[in-house]
């Protein structure tokens, strides 16, 4: 404290941080994966907007066959649903950086298209350019890492299908460090819907009832139903102790058959 | 007032009228003095043969590299000044390690050695002082690109020192290849083994090499989905020079034979007649 | 050592749920020292009569306030002549927190038993000084509060039979321990009914 008000003067900083809270989930089921998010935008106690979106599907083109199909194909199976939660602005930056990079990997890889001589290219039948989410995954660390000093502050997960067409989720830290997972939450809800999922998803702390908890129970994959239950479940939980969390809940599911959203209001207040 | 031809052959980035680029066709003249290299893609793997100049019995073979390694699926067989090879060798395993870094996967054909004729650009007048140009003048060098990857299977590259390059099943290139293209294309088949193939390269070689063909002046490799790139070692190459060797000494004796047969048959006609 | 919040030194969780004319408390039972493990049979649940407290917080207060609140509730049974009854409790446990209103106690305290007149399950919790917040379903404390607030919100449902509301519970309390680096370490589960008290510690992970 200073002796005199005004001898000193006075410091204003400029914080280039903010953060928009929401939160942020995936899941990996065994043919499919989820990433869903509230769509809720606040700063402090305000609320930005009801209608936010955290979550962005980078596809190569959808063609018209696929739409025939199904009306509501937004992505392709081959798709990156790419969410990022924390400070908006760097979510956004990240999702540009890394779209512009999946779009010249696909150029790269595809100048020339034919897919080479048949007979010496047996067993492939992918036609269509794509990035593998594991090699996403390590772009998306390269992008992070690359602002280690200054940050995108943001925690970052990707959900797709991996190259066998097995779900998959990556998760990464600010500042690249990544893991793929089962299952993982970001955010502001991310410590009171972490454990639910251990317990839900992977089982944990369940054993086989008369063994005397030294059977654990085993490890299975969940329905898509059984996770979407779960993904509702979660957000309405949160939306209910946390202030930062709410207005809707948007779902991004993706399967052989390509990615669906779906909407789902949740409380306002 | 026309400048005659040969002012053009001056500039490196100087067209003549006719709308020719003198110094890059002269590079590739440099790659018709080279040694021979041929490369095979079949449906089991690649393979690369190179022949090695031995100029002096003093002169220790191992010590000419024709053939490399870019990466554990990737392999390169070169023909031309491999001098300028290493650089493009260097910058191919740049691109093929950084790739690995960034998309924790191993870098397409394609894309490498289109990544490497990237660089066989970058020549030309300001080539002090910029960044985008490193070199005064073209490769003198050609390279085989071959390897495996999971988007296009299994690939062959020929990479010309003008920058381009096209995708072969099979290609020689090289003082000799002349030859030994014309006999690639009547012997390759789209069901070749990897073994015939090893084979078609030597026998290939030998036909077209000054020097007679033994395990020390040719060199193989060959890159497989299972185990990537390998180099044949001295014995391995011996075994398939052996065969090669024997299978020569097979025919000319069946050859003999009938020769000798036509000339008892002639000689049975000739009784005939005279028994008649 | 530059300052930091006493509440978080030793860790710990208390979570309390009512049911079906049953109520259950549970704490885990480690005693750190910040990232030390010090002691793994640190009961956080006391019982006074028919009424059960958990102490989250700063384990010397923590200590300290069911020490004091043992001797108000002795001091009780000797002027009433009765036991006490939940709801009194609560409101003894808010002014004596208050009574340190500018240099509170680090510990939130849960109550839990049942209302004997009406047979009515009770539960409630406070801040450091003393607010009450009695809730109808579940209250959590300590360390990893959020998860526990995570975990209730998704598993609870009302009127559970003793049984269910046993492995709601456990479930939330074990799960919310593991992913909170300063509690867990062993815990303990009261279930308390009209005529009986089953205590039952739970197997936990030691990590």
């Amino acid at each position: 404290m200073s002796p005199q008000h005004g001898s000193q003067p006075i410091q204003h900083q400029f914080n280039p941080y903010s953060d928009n809270g929401g939160t942020l989930l995936g899941i990996a089921g065994e043919d499919f994966a989820i990433l869903a998010s509230d769509t809720r935008q606040s700063v402090d106690y305000s609320i930005n907007t009801r209608l936010s979106h955290k979550i962005k599907v980078i596809s190569p083109p959808v063609t018209k066959e696929m739409k025939l199909e199904s009306t509501d194909i937004v992505g392709t199976k081959n798709s990156v649903l790419f969410g990022t939660n924390g400070f908006s602005a760097d979510g956004d930056a990240l999702t540009k950086a890394f779209e512009e990079n999946w779009k010249w990997y696909v150029h790269d890889q595809n100048s020339n298209v034919e897919t080479g001589f048949e007979f010496l290219n047996e067993n492939n039948e992918e036609k269509e350019s794509f990035m593998s989410m594991q090699s996403a995954a390590r772009n998306v660390q390269h992008l992070l890492y690359g602002k280690r000093f200054f940050p995108y502050y943001v925690h970052t997960i990707l959900a797709g299908l991996d190259e066998e067409g097995k779900g998959c989720v990556y998760s990464f830290d600010p500042v690249g460090s990544y893991e793929r997972e089962q299952c993982r939450v970001g955010g502001a809800g991310a410590s009171l819907i972490m454990p639910f999922l251990d317990n839900q998803v992977n089982f944990k702390n369940q054993y086989i009832p008369g063994t005397n908890s030294t059977e654990r129970r085993k490890i299975e994959y969940l329905s898509l139903d059984e996770c979407l239950k779960l993904v509702k479940d979660a957000f309405t939980s949160v939306t209910e102790r946390h202030i930062t969390v709410g207005d809707g809940l948007e779902i991004f599911i993706i399967d052989k058959n390509g990615v669906r959203s779906e909407y789902h209001a949740l409380k306002k207040d | 007032m026309f400048l005659t031809r040969s002012e053009y052959d001056r500039g490196v980035s100087t067209f003549s009228p006719e709308g020719r680029l003198f110094q890059v066709e002269y590079s590739s003249e440099a790659i018709k003095l080279g040694s021979t290299a041929i490369g095979i893609a079949t449906s089991e793997g690649i393979v690369l043969g190179v022949e090695k100049r031995i100029t002096s019995t003093l002169l220790v073979p191992e010590s000419i590299e024709k053939i490399m390694e870019i990466d554990s699926h990737i392999g390169c067989a070169m023909s031309g000044l491999t001098a300028d090879a290493r650089s493009m060798v260097e910058h191919a395993r740049v691109s093929a390690v950084s790739h690995n870094l960034y998309f924790d996967e191993p870098m397409a054909i394609e894309s490498l050695t289109q990544s490497v004729c990237d660089l066989a650009l970058r020549f030309g007048e300001g080539a002090s002082g910029e960044e985008e140009r490193l070199m005064s003048r073209p490769f003198g060098v050609a390279l085989l690109i071959g390897g495996f990857d999971k988007l296009k299977g299994y690939q062959l590259y020929h990479a010309e020192p003008s920058g381009t390059f096209y995708q072969f099943k099979a290609k020689a290139i090289g003082s000799g290849s002349e030859g030994a293209q014309s006999e690639l294309q009547n012997i390759y088949r789209n069901d070749l083994t990897l073994i015939e193939a090893e084979k078609i390269v030597l026998k290939i070689l030998k036909q077209v090499m000054e020097e007679k063909l033994d395990s020390t002046n040719a060199q193989l490799c060959t890159i497989t989905k299972e185990s990537g790139y390998k180099v044949f070692n001295e014995e391995e190459t011996k075994k398939i020079v052996d065969i090669i060797y024997e299978e020569d000494e097979e025919e000319k004796k069946r050859q003999e034979q009938e020769e000798q047969d036509e000339e008892d048959e002639d000689e049975d006609e000739d009784e005939d007649e005279d028994m008649n | 050592m530059s300052q930091q919040d006493p509440s978080t030194i030793n860790g710990g969780i208390v979570v309390a749920m009512t049911g079906k004319d049953c109520v259950a408390i549970a704490c885990d039972l480690r005693l750190g020292s910040q990232s030390l493990g010090v002691a793994n049979n640190f009961e956080k649940i006391h019982q006074y009569g028919k009424v059960f407290i958990g102490f989250t917080g700063l384990a010397t207060d923590a200590l300290t306030l069911s020490a004091d609140l043992k001797y108000k509730h002795n001091l009780y049974k000797l002027k009433e002549n009765r036991g006490i009854q939940p709801e009194v409790f609560a409101n003894l446990i808010s002014s004596t927190l208050y009574e340190k209103r500018f240099g509170p106690y680090f510990s939130t305290p849960v109550v839990a038993g049942l209302s004997e007149k009406t047979g009515e399950p009770y539960v409630a919790g406070f801040d450091c000084i003393g607010c009450i917040d009695a809730a109808r379903d579940f209250i959590v404390a300590g360390t990893a509060s959020d998860q526990l607030f995570g975990m209730c919100e998704a598993l609870y449902e009302p009127n559970l039979e003793s049984e269910d509301l046993f492995e709601t519970i456990s479930q939330a309390l074990l799960n919310a321990a593991d992913r909170d680096a300063i509690s867990g370490w062993g815990a303990a589960v009261y279930m308390i009914t009209k005529d009986k008290v089953t205590k039952t510690y739970l197997k936990t992970r030691q990590d």
